[in-house]
């Protein structure tokens, strides 16, 4: 009877003891928060990492895709299927798309803590920008001497943020882009600029032409005397008499303007018109993301890979 | 009349290629004749890396003169053979794999007599080397998993009812793939 029990009690210890064997992921099965909050880029779901770490990550590859338009993802995971990081890691990439179609620009950044490995992979795009030597120096200077000593969170924040740090000073971005939009805004404030002064020229001359004198022609008539003649629908009518300063002519022109104290029907400033509704996030970030909300869910742009990148064990 | 007629003719003759799959096979055929050229850019890239990492690698270990000597040889070799795209029998491409392979097998042979210098494995010159060989090896491997897909798509393509037809009368023909060959197949390790 004694050894019944026994035998159950090992077999319930079994049983429990199940779940804590690692969870070998396969490269569909690794969840993809990007996808249902834009903002975030950093799947942890074995909890590796800690949610502080996750937020600065997510907050540094915010900025770092609004900079550059680099779609990162960020996996740290236990244990995967076949123990290829650097399959699996392009894989992931792949299989999820991520980047943008037309630029290629994905980032994918594994760490497998089972395998002890860390594999960047970069897009096409972003090969020349983010070389393997750079990712492989990343690696081995920032990353792996913490994650060694069992670092996970610093080990992965400081890598990310160094990756950061040198895209982001990549000039060759801000040089093309900042060109671009440089030009662009410069056309359209010229365009302004030679709008505004037609419309200042038209208006001198026609103040100019107001204040001619019919009979000396010189531009010397001023504004005496304005008597009210009448007060009708939010009109005035009023009587101006001008004198010319030159000559003495004096001359009479009746002047319509609106009443500025009248209350009548449609009268009155008030507010804009209703409510006014805007999205907020850079709707043209991710391709479909969303309803334009902020934090509606992101989506990959289906950029593709050339095994680009770097990987190493720690 | 004429000319409508000819017109006419010109315009089942159209569709009858289109349904026929004429122009989806060009655009097959275009794809596997890309995705070659991607394989071959990933190889030359490679071969472009060897005499730098060769010269690195002599300005530490003078005595594996043999062992250097042989990945220069292995490389002048491969870069000899190019293969057109259009005449990519599966003789040529095996010839063409066998070459690469001579290559990384060299190459495999020279990463691992390195792992006996350790000066020459903390040359940060050495390890970047390192680092973009390794990344190239990646680069050729998916390369001519993305080739043995596009390939395979067009195989497919052109040997089914009714573009086999077209395809013999075009002259569309099958191509070869890469195979996995023992040996060749393996990247240099390259342990870290």
């Amino acid at each position: 009877m004694k050894r019944i029990f026994s035998y159950i009690i090992v077999t319930l210890m079994l049983v429990t003891a199940l779940p804590l064997v690692a969870k070998e992921y396969k490269v569909e099965e690794v969840p993809m928060v990007h996808l249902q909050d834009k903002t975030r880029y950093v799947s942890n779901p074995d909890g590796i990492l800690s949610a502080q770490a996750v937020n600065t990550m997510d907050q540094i590859l915010y900025q770092l895709e609004q900079k550059t338009g680099i779609e990162t993802l960020v996996v740290a995971v236990e244990e995967i299927e076949g123990g290829d990081c650097f399959e699996f890691a392009y894989q992931l990439g792949k299989q999820n798309g991520v980047g943008k179609k037309e630029a290629d620009n994905g980032l994918v950044i594994l760490l497998v803590r089972g395998e002890r490995c860390v594999q960047f992979v970069t897009g096409y795009g972003i090969e020349g920008h983010l070389p393997d030597a750079i990712c492989k120096r990343i690696q081995e200077r920032t990353m792996f001497p913490l994650l060694r000593h069992g670092k996970w969170d610093e080990g992965m924040v400081e890598g990310i943020r160094a990756v950061n740090t040198y895209l982001t000073d990549y000039d060759g971005w801000k040089a093309s882009e900042a060109n671009e939009e440089g030009q662009e805004m410069f056309a359209v404030f010229i365009g302004f600029a030679i709008l505004i002064l037609v419309f200042f020229i038209i208006c001198y001359f026609v103040v100019r032409e107001q204040t001619k004198c019919p009979k000396c022609k010189k531009h010397a008539l001023q504004r005496s005397q304005t008597r009210l003649l009448s007060k009708k629908n939010g009109i005035k009518t009023n009587e101006v008499v001008y004198t010319c300063k030159h000559c003495g002519h004096t001359v009479v022109k009746r002047e319509q303007e609106e009443d500025e104290n009248y209350t009548g029907f449609g009268g009155g400033g008030g507010s804009l018109g209703g409510p006014f509704v805007f999205g907020h996030g850079r709707g043209g970030t991710f391709h479909g993301g969303g309803f334009g909300g902020g934090f509606s869910g992101g989506s990959f742009g289906g950029g593709s890979f050339g095994g680009g990148g770097a990987g190493g064990r720690f | 009349m004429k000319t409508i007629s000819k017109l006419l003719v010109a315009l089942v003759a159209l569709v009858s290629l289109n349904s026929c799959g004429y122009n989806t096979m060009t655009e097959k055929e275009e794809a596997v004749n890309k995705a070659w050229s991607n394989v071959e850019n990933q190889y030359q890239r490679r071969s472009d890396l060897i005499p730098n990492l060769v010269n690195t690698v002599k300005g530490y270990a003078q005595h594996e003169q043999s062992t250097l000597t042989a990945v220069m040889e292995a490389r002048s070799k491969a870069t000899q053979l190019t293969v057109n795209a259009e005449d990519l029998t599966p003789e040529k491409l095996k010839e063409y794999q066998a070459a690469q392979g001579q290559v990384t097998s060299a190459l495999g042979k020279l990463l691992a007599i390195s792992e006996a210098y350790p000066d020459l494995k903390a040359n940060e010159n050495f390890k970047e080397l390192q680092a973009q060989l390794e990344g190239t090896e990646n680069r050729i491997s998916v390369e001519r998993r993305n080739f043995n897909e596009v390939v395979g798509d067009y195989n497919t393509y052109i040997r089914k009812f009714p573009q086999n037809i077209m395809a013999s009368i075009f002259g569309f023909e099958k191509r070869a793939y890469f195979e996995a060959e023992a040996g060749s197949e393996k990247a240099p390790k390259v342990e870290f």
